[in-house]
């Protein structure tokens, strides 16, 4: 059997870049999470915030090692896999990697160490300011990186000639058209992911009468905040919808389900097709009639652009558009409901008793990682053909590396991460059913927590150092 | 002003960075393998835990610089490493999660050690076997690379790859002797007497051996002699001074002898690859992105790069003195 080299190039890419997403999903999230809790923590002296911090930390610093390595890869696979790509699109998207590893990475990575092993070397306002360094990091991360995939999404600020790519005005690949919109969706999806699953991990304590005041303050700020996040995530993914459906209009069209290039009248809103890509059209389809004009062209008989609008050749494949946007969508419908549910619960005065509802916030743990992964796959399957919009096609962006290669990296690629995601998983769900450590109780147990915020540390960091190295020796 | 020039030399800092500081976490990691007990071996771990994240990041940087500024010459090695390079990618990958998984993990610490150790030691290879690909040079064709996949796994670059395990040895038992406590001294003494006669000699046999195989290499010799020449004892003296080096030395001292070692040993190899960028077919001016983007990834260099460099250090010094004997949470 002979492999395509450009279908094993793209399933590689797919598969290292989807395993990396997750991780820096949660990584932002969290980041910022932990930032408000510590800043809660300092003002309130409240020890149950540090509590919460250092139980979240950990599945933070495993969740961002995880994201460093498989982060390091990518860095490289545009020329492993892509070496085409590179070649044309370095002089635009290179300079943009390259400022966000100067401007982001090194200051996530130099704050990381204190964040995680700091408690005792400084003061706590200095620990506090290493949390917000790395959340500013991560989200400068998530900033030039939105750049750059935006840049390929809807490329602007550049000249071609003769099949080289120079840049003519860098404002214009850094803001490029829909970079001002998706990075306030990721960085949403982000807070989304991590509202989620620190409020279901406190749900989850809840049904089983564990750490009580532990588990209240988490789903109480979990639910808060996922509340005001998924009514503006509903509000930015209708801006980010219209500015792909200018843009890149096949995406949209694929993402909906239709064909031919003008919809019957009134159209259904189509919850589930089978799409025949061959054919040009669905073999099956169960929609509800009326709501797709009602909700796509906001009257009651508009009719909806089908994929034929877009030459045959130019089209991307509709099942997998439609279903990753369907999966993200009814996400996004379910957590909106889940916050209306958690302010009426709020309003009775039942959030942490009823048992439904917690055992919903238990279910929507992973939400955010999934609606997040599908969004990326509407974005990057959206785009196909093309790998540059309307520049460069994937199939032309090759490297000239044999099959066989590819193939026995991407197993060997599939192998390594198994056993990262296991681990991480089996680790997870080690320290949640262990629980948050008493705080209190640690401190004692240990001196560290007590030492590390005594008062006396903010003015001298070098006695307590010193202290510590005495009572060793 | 010559930007590629300049972009080359951001370049060739941030690579030296890399092999300096990710070469003695490397070290630790590659010594690790040979530490037969428990506790020591977690002593180990804590002296480079809070500060590897950073060490590994120059390698991002460098390959992204290469990216931005050279893409003729990104695309052209990248594909012609690919193996070495996937391999030390997962490798990197193992030991970067066993910091966090040995942690975790009770029963199975060992475990995690063994891929630690294992991860270091491939990465380790991996990158002398990369410098090693350089050293033969590299098959282009009309700004392609048209060699095979599998050109990497010569001669040369086997003895390079081992010639860069003991080297990263070297700097790794220097660290170790800074860092950590009394009951380590004994490890690291012997650790230093083994690898670092073993890097000098491999070293040895891996210039010559390029010499013979690779012309371009010979051509460098003719035009540099001298100051070649002068590297190569100065490299010879110092690592002679780290082997006879008796156990009671100052702490520093093996770890700053470690370094001159490699400052000396880049210096060597630069002047061997200059002015190319994919050795010996194409120059750096030739595989340079155009000059807006040269400017922008200079400017953001010149602009970021002292500042990444203070609060590095702010790290280091947050972390000074010997590794506390229970880690760092204790």
């Amino acid at each position: 059997m002979k492999l395509d080299p450009s279908i094993l190039a793209r399933i590689q890419f797919a598969f290292t870049v989807s395993f990396h997403i997750i991780f820096p999903t949660m990584s932002i999230g969290l980041a910022s999470f932990l930032a408000v809790i510590e800043a809660l923590w300092l003002k309130t002296k409240n020890p149950t915030y540090l509590q919460i911090y250092r139980f979240w930390l950990n599945i933070f610093a495993m969740g961002f090692g995880i994201g460093v390595v498989t982060g390091i890869v990518l860095s490289f696979e545009f020329g492993l896999g892509f070496a085409r790509f590179a070649q044309m699109a370095g002089p635009a998207i290179g300079p943009l990697i390259a400022l966000e590893v100067l401007t982001a990475f090194f200051l996530e990575a130099g704050f990381l160490g204190i964040m995680l092993f700091g408690f005792n070397r400084v003061g706590p306002k200095l620990h506090f300011f290493a949390t917000c360094m790395v959340a500013v990091g991560t989200l400068l991360s998530a900033s030039w990186i939105l750049s750059a995939n935006s840049w390929m999404q809807t490329p602007a600020g550049v000249a071609i000639h003769d099949g080289q790519l120079t840049v003519v005005n860098w404002l214009h690949v850094l803001m490029n058209p829909s970079w001002p919109y998706r990075l306030p969706h990721m960085l949403t999806a982000a807070y989304l992911t991590a509202s989620f699953m620190v409020a279901g991990v406190g749900a989850w304590y809840l049904l089983r009468g564990k750490h009580q005041d532990f588990a209240r303050r988490t789903v109480a700020l979990g639910t808060a905040f996922a509340t005001v996040l998924i009514a503006g995530q509903v509000f930015i993914g209708d801006i980010v919808y219209g500015t792909m459906l200018k843009y890149q209009p096949s995406k949209m069209q694929a993402a909906e389900g239709f064909w031919e290039k003008q919809s019957q009248s009134p159209a259904p809103y189509y919850w589930f097709v089978i799409p025949d890509q061959k054919e040009q059209r669905n073999r099956f389809a169960l929609g509800t009639p009326y709501l797709g004009s009602i909700w796509l062209t906001h009257s009651l008989n508009g009719r909806v652009e089908g994929l034929k609008n877009t030459p045959r050749e130019l089209q991307p494949r509709m099942a997998m558009v439609f279903y990753a946007f369907r999966i993200m969508y009814y996400l996004a419908i379910l957590m909106f409901a889940m916050g209306i549910a958690s302010l009426w619960l709020r309003f009775r005065g039942t959030l942490f008793k009823s048992r439904w509802f917690l055992w919903m916030l238990v279910c929507m743990t992973p939400s955010g990682i999934i609606a997040t992964l599908a969004g990326w796959y509407v974005a990057e399957t959206g785009r196909q053909p093309w790998v540059i919009y309307g520049i460069l096609r994937t199939v032309d962006a090759v490297s000239p590396v044999p099959s066989q290669a590819l193939l026995s990296t991407l197993i060997a690629f599939v192998c390594v991460y198994a056993v990262f995601i296991s681990a991480f998983l089996v680790f997870t769900f080690r320290i949640i059913r262990r629980g948050p450590v008493e705080a209190p109780a640690y401190a004692e147990a240990s001196g560290s927590i007590k030492n590390a915020f005594r008062p006396y540390v903010l003015d001298s960091p070098k006695r307590l150092v010193n202290s510590q190295f005495s009572e060793r020796s | 002003m010559d930007l590629p020039l300049l972009s080359a030399s951001f370049l060739a800092l941030t690579l030296t960075l890399y092999v300096i500081l990710d070469g003695f976490d490397l070290g630790v990691g590659i010594l690790l393998l040979f530490q037969p007990a428990q506790a020591p071996r977690d002593h180990m771990v804590d002296s480079i835990t809070p500060t590897w994240d950073g060490n590994e990041t120059w390698i991002i940087m460098a390959g992204v610089t290469l990216l931005a500024a050279f893409p003729i010459a990104y695309s052209i090695l990248l594909p012609a490493f690919y193996l070495p390079v996937i391999l030390m990618l997962l490798a990197l990958g193992f030991r970067g999660v066993s910091f966090e998984f040995r942690v975790q993990s009770k029963q199975h610490r060992r475990a995690w050690d063994v891929a630690f150790g294992v991860g270091s030691l491939v990465a380790a290879w991996m990158q002398g076997l990369i410098l090693g690909g350089l050293m033969q040079g590299v098959t282009v064709q009309n700004r392609h690379f048209a060699g095979s996949v599998l050109d990497i796994f010569r001669p040369l670059p086997i003895i390079s790859g081992i010639t860069l395990l003991f080297g990263y040895a070297v700097l790794g038992a220097g660290w170790l002797k800074l860092k950590s406590n009394v009951s380590l001294q004994h490890f690291v003494s012997r650790s230093l007497r083994v690898s670092a006669p073993a890097f000098a000699v491999f070293f040895g046999i891996a210039c010559i051996y390029a010499a013979r195989i690779q012309p371009g290499i010979r051509a460098q010799w003719a035009s540099h002699g001298t100051a070649l020449a002068c590297l190569v004892g100065l490299f010879a003296i110092v690592a002679g001074t780290l082997t006879t080096l008796s156990g009671k030395s100052k702490p520093a001292v093996p770890f700053l002898l470690g370094l001159l070692l490699f400052v000396v040993g880049i210096s060597g190899i630069a002047l061997i690859i200059f002015p190319e960028v994919v050795p010996f077919s194409v120059s750096l001016w030739d595989a340079a992105s155009s000059s807006t983007s040269q400017r922008l990834v200079m400017i953001g260099a010149a602009c970021v790069t002292p500042v990444v460099l203070a609060y590095s250090a702010f790290a280091y010094w947050i972390f000074r003195g010997k590794t506390p004997e229970n880690g760092w949470e204790a």
